[in-house]
Order: structure tokens, then C-alpha cells, then sequence
């Protein structure tokens, strides 16, 4: 599978401030790539990094095979990008904007219309006279008005309501539907969750994990509370990484990691009149990378699960 | 795409360039309708002229009678006016692709598409140009215009010469305010290195007019080149110092085009 983006040993330093440090990942063509951290772990550097705002400390990074910052020009024709606060001219408005960004991206005038009419975008106000969530409905317009082939979005649903926000998750479908990629930086993590295909968690500028959405949540506890018609016998939770948190006879609360099929398999033998499993969100997740209980309180990765890529290694 | 980025630059610039306009236009409109009253008071004024200095007359442009129109013109605008009208225009203009711009993102919104970083500043850099020629031809019509409502007898050729200077001088102003904007991307310290140089060389001027031995000061400085009083009185000039403004201006601009396409954007 080609990458649209590949980083290796990305490093940026501004003076003794850290940046980012020792990226390693790389982004499949037609994927929607989640990119997670909270203020200040590094996102936006990258991201500057990949447009060819910026030059890396060491390292590199190429986005669609060319160096962002010596082929920018090139690259620039192939992506499009929303910041995470784009300073749009307050003076204009929003149609306007979005005929002269398209202009220059060789869009034919009104080609914002069709997704502005999506996001309820009224056009004709100044963009200083919109709301936050109306700016950033001009930025979703911007990104997704073209026809590019990668999509770089920093933070692109923040101030959106939740209808917005679905109808954003909707167009981030259609694109990845259409072979486009998507790479989301974004402290959203319901958001990820339900748009991303892998993602990558950011912490004080080092990645500490990259994985597939579902591996990240998989590979984790579950917590499955049954309701039994009668007591279970004695042993009959005895199972590879199920742990019996309380049993009241006919109430037990298990925890599983990893596998569930053994314990799938045991409670056909069981009379279960009820059962409640609930998976750990994406947010759980990281919370716990940050929490230093998976990844080490040095920022190193955990050990890699199933489908995981960690970094520092080459992720294809 | 230079041409549209340059339309719109424009388009920005309305308000600030109207409104120097009206400035210009009534501030030197005034001027030129009081010229008449001037002329047929010549030897009142100068009578009370001689109660100041000769060197303090010098130093603000007043080296000949303010009935002379080249001496008229320099007092009241080319030496005062047009050099504060300019270094706003050159400033606002010249410090807001690579400052302000960059400074409220709008810079790495137009950059992150395939608008090159040369392009976006030479489409900056040509509507600086041509609004600081706009406003150096509205300045000099405006008095040239009511100049021939109330009788003046100006010679527009000479006028006209002289805001081709003090158009040259204001794209020297804004080839520095360029280049100092690329090298710190800060409109405020653009500003503040811009606005000092002229107000050290507008000083370093009167210094030399002031003191005979510290004279040599004034070559230093782009006032004493900016004066257009001889050039509209004579019909001569100063162009080795005319030229450079030229040079400075060509200079700033080039270098800030090499600089922008190498330079980090930090956020």
C-alpha cells in the first residue's frame, strides 16, 4: 500500500523549545488517519511541517512521495488544508472567501455551494459576523469543496453542533469512499473514534502509539456484566485473561482482555438470561496513554497488541 | 493567481487608500488655495521669516521664498505631509502579508494552496506600488487642481515630476518595511524599525541643516533626496539621490521575496 505521508525521525526543535521529536508513522493512501494530543503535544508542528510552512530539525517528512518543503508548490496542488483557527478575512464574506481560496486551487466559482448547502452555511455574511461554529463550517466548505487527493484537517469540527459534526463525519466518509486521504488532527475523541481508520496518540511531542482504531479499543478490557438463571459452577470463568471482579451467585461482573471468543463460547453453556458488555471508548484509551498506565511515564510506547504499530518503527 | 491575490489586495486596501486620498487631496487643496494669498503677501512673510534663524528655516525645507511654488510645495507637503502620509500607506501595506497576515493565519491559508510564497508577496508588492502611486498623483493633481482654480500659475510637468520623487520615496519606505516585516514577521516590529529610521534620518537632516560642520549628516539622510523643491523651482534634480530610492525599494522587495521563499512560517 503507497503512503500519502510518510515521517521519519520528523524532529523540530524552535531553539531549546520542544516541538516534535522522532516521528515515525506513515499514512496509507485512502485512509482517515486520527492524530491525537492536547494542546501543545505537537500536532500543529507537524501538521506546519507536512504544508512546508516550516522545515524539520532533522528527519523528513513526504507527503504524497515529494518533500513538503522544497515541492510545495506540487504538493500544495494535491491537498487541501483547514487550520485549527483559520484567520479568515473578517471583511469578506464567506462566499466571496470561498470563490477566491477555490481560485486559487483552479475551482470554478461557486464550487462551495453543493457542501455549503450541506452545512447550512449562509454565504452572504462577513465572516466576522459569523459564529465560531459558522467559521469553521467556512473551513469544512474550504477543505472539502475540491477534488484533492489528501485531506490535512487540524481540529476541523471544533464549535460544530452535533448535527454539523454528523454531517462533517458524513463527508469525511464520502471522501475516504472516494480513495481520498484523510489525515484528522483533532482532540476529539468521539470523533476519531467513529471517522478514523488508525490513529496515532501524541504525547509531549513523541508518538507513543499508532494502531487501528479497532485494535486500540480490542486489544483493551472489556467489562461484561452477566445475570445468570442459575449460579455458575465452580472454574467455569477459568479463561485466558478473564478476571471475575464479583460474583453473587446469579449477578457475576467479569473483566476480559483480549480474546472474548473463549468466554462467548463458556456462556453458551450457561443459562444467561442477561448480559451488558461494554467496550472502553477511544477516550478511555487516551486518557490511559496519558495517564502514563499504558505508555511509560517517559512518553515510550506500550508493547504493541494486535494490528498495533508503535513508534519508532516503520508503519506500512 | 498573482493577478487575483493582487485584486484582492487591492480590494483590502480600499479604506486605508481612500482615506489618505481624502487627506491629501484636502490638506493640499487648502495649501494650494491659500498660494494666491502667498504671493500677493510675499514681502510681509518674509519680513517676519527673518525673525527665525536661517538654519532652523533651512532645516524644514525653507531655504527660498515661500512664494517660489518648488519651496511652497516641499514646506507644506513634500517634506511634511507626503512623508507621513507615505510611511502609513508603505507601512500598513508593506507589513501585512509577512506580518500581520502570518501573524492572524491568513498567510498559511493562502500558502497551504498552490499560491506560491513569491507570488503572494510580489501580488503584495505591486499593489504597494501601485497605491503609493496613486496617492503621489492624487497628492500632486489635488494641488495642481485647485492651484488652477485660484490662478496659480504651476508648472504640471514639474508637479508631476516631483510625485514620480515622492513616489519613489514612499516604495523606499516600503522596501524596508517589507524586508524588516520577512526577517521578524511582526507588523509591530516592522513598524517600530521602519517609523525609527525615518524619524533618525528626518532628524539627521535638520542636524546637518542646523550645523555647517556636522553637514555631512545630510547626505545620510532620504530627506534631503526627497526634497523637490529645486526640481519643480529649477527643473534640476538630484537623480544619483533620487535613484536610490529606487535602488533602496528594488532592493528591499528582492531581498524580501528571496527571504519569504526560505524562511520558516512559525506559527
Amino acid at each position: 500500500m503507497r503512503e500519502a505521508i510518510e515521517l521519519r525521525g520528523l524532529t523540530r526543535w524552535y531553539g531549546k523549545r520542544r516541538g516534535v521529536i522522532d516521528l515515525e508513522a506513515g499514512v496509507h493512501e485512502g485512509e482517515v488517519f486520527g492524530f491525537l494530543g492536547p494542546n501543545g503535544a505537537g500536532k500543529t508542528t507537524t501538521i506546519r511541517m507536512l504544508l512546508g510552512l516550516i522545515r524539520p530539525s532533522s528527519g523528513s517528512a513526504r507527503v504524497l512521495g515529494l518533500d513538503p518543503w522544497s515541492q510545495a508548490d506540487t504538493v500544495h496542488r494535491q491537498l487541501a488544508h483547514l487550520g485549527s483557527d483559520p484567520g479568515y478575512l473578517g471583511e469578506m464574506d464567506a462566499g466571496s472567501l470561498l470563490d477566491y481560496l477555490g481560485a486559487l486551487r483552479g475551482l470554478p466559482k461557486g464550487s462551495w455551494r453543493p457542501i455549503a448547502e450541506r452545512l447550512e452555511l449562509d454565504p452572504s455574511v462577513p465572516v466576522r459576523k459569523l459564529s465560531r461554529g459558522n467559521r469553521q463550517k467556512v473551513g469544512v466548505v474550504q477543505v472539502f469543496m475540491g477534488r484533492e487527493s489528501l485531506l490535512v484537517m487540524d481540529e476541523p469540527s471544533t464549535g460544530l453542533d452535533p448535527l454539523m459534526q454528523r454531517e462533517f463525519l458524513a463527508l469525511v466518509a464520502e471522501a475516504r469512499g472516494d480513495g481520498r486521504t484523510v489525515f484528522l488532527s483533532s482532540h476529539n475523541l468521539p470523533e476519531v473514534e467513529r471517522a478514523c481508520d488508525r490513529m496515532a496518540i501524541i504525547r509531549e511531542g513523541r508518538l507513543v502509539k499508532i494502531a487501528t482504531v479497532a485494535a486500540l479499543v480490542g486489544d483493551h478490557t472489556r467489562s461484561v456484566n452477566l445475570v445468570l438463571g442459575r449460579p455458575a459452577p465452580d472454574g467455569a470463568f477459568a479463561l485466558p485473561g478473564v478476571t471475575i471482579l464479583s460474583s453473587t451467585g446469579q449477578d457475576v461482573h467479569l473483566m476480559v482482555r483480549g480474546d472474548v471468543n473463549p468466554l462467548l463460547r463458556r456462556l453458551g453453556d450457561l443459562d444467561v438470561r442477561d448480559i451488558a458488555i461494554s467496550t472502553p471508548d477511544v477516550e478511555d484509551l487516551f486518557f490511559r496513554y496519558y495517564e502514563g498506565t499504558v505508555a511509560g511515564s517517559d512518553g515510550r510506547p506500550a508493547a504493541p497488541g494486535p494490528g498495533d504499530a508503535v513508534a519508532g518503527e516503520a508503519v506500512r | 493567481m498573482t493577478g487575483l491575490t493582487l485584486r484582492l489586495e487591492l480590494r483590502r486596501s480600499r479604506t486605508l487608500s481612500v482615506g489618505l486620498a481624502v487627506v491629501v487631496l484636502v490638506y493640499g487643496g487648502l495649501i494650494a488655495a491659500v498660494y494666491p494669498i502667498l504671493l500677493t503677501n510675499t514681502a510681509a512673510i518674509e519680513d517676519y521669516m527673518k525673525l527665525f534663524p536661517k538654519e532652523f528655516m533651512a532645516a524644514f525645507g525653507m531655504t527660498g521664498s515661500l512664494a517660489d511654488p518648488g519651496i511652497f510645495f516641499t514646506t507644506y507637503i513634500a517634506s511634511m505631509l507626503w512623508p507621513i502620509v507615505a510611511a502609513t500607506a508603505a507601512i500598513v501595506l508593506a507589513s501585512r502579508p509577512t506580518g500581520a497576515d502570518a501573524e492572524r493565519g491568513w498567510a498559511d491559508v493562502c500558502l497551504a494552496t498552490p499560491l506560491t510564497r513569491r507570488r503572494y508577496l510580489a501580488a503584495a508588492i505591486a499593489s504597494q506600488l501601485l497605491i503609493l502611486g496613486a496617492l503621489a498623483l492624487v497628492t500632486v493633481l489635488g494641488v495642481l487642481a485647485v492651484g488652477t482654480l485660484v490662478g496659480a500659475r504651476f508648472d504640471g510637468g514639474r508637479f508631476l515630476a516631483a510625485g514620480g520623487v515622492m513616489w519613489l520615496f514612499g516604495c523606499a519606505m516600503a522596501g524596508v518595511a517589507s524586508l524588516v516585516t520577512v526577517i521578524t514577521l511582526s507588523r509591530g516590529a516592522a513598524a517600530a524599525v521602519t517609523a525609527g529610521i525615518l524619524i533618525a534620518m528626518y532628524l539627521l537632516n535638520i542636524i546637518a541643516q542646523i550645523q555647517p560642520g556636522l553637514a555631512w549628516l545630510g547626505g545620510l539622510s532620504a530627506f534631503r533626496y526627497a526634497s523637490v523643491g529645486t526640481l519643480i523651482d529649477t527643473g534640476t534634480a538630484d537623480w544619483a539621490g533620487i535613484g536610490a530610492f529606487a535602488v533602496v525599494a528594488a532592493i528591499g522587495w528582492t531581498a524580501s521575496l528571496v527571504l519569504f521563499r526560505r524562511r520558516d512560517l512559525l506559527p
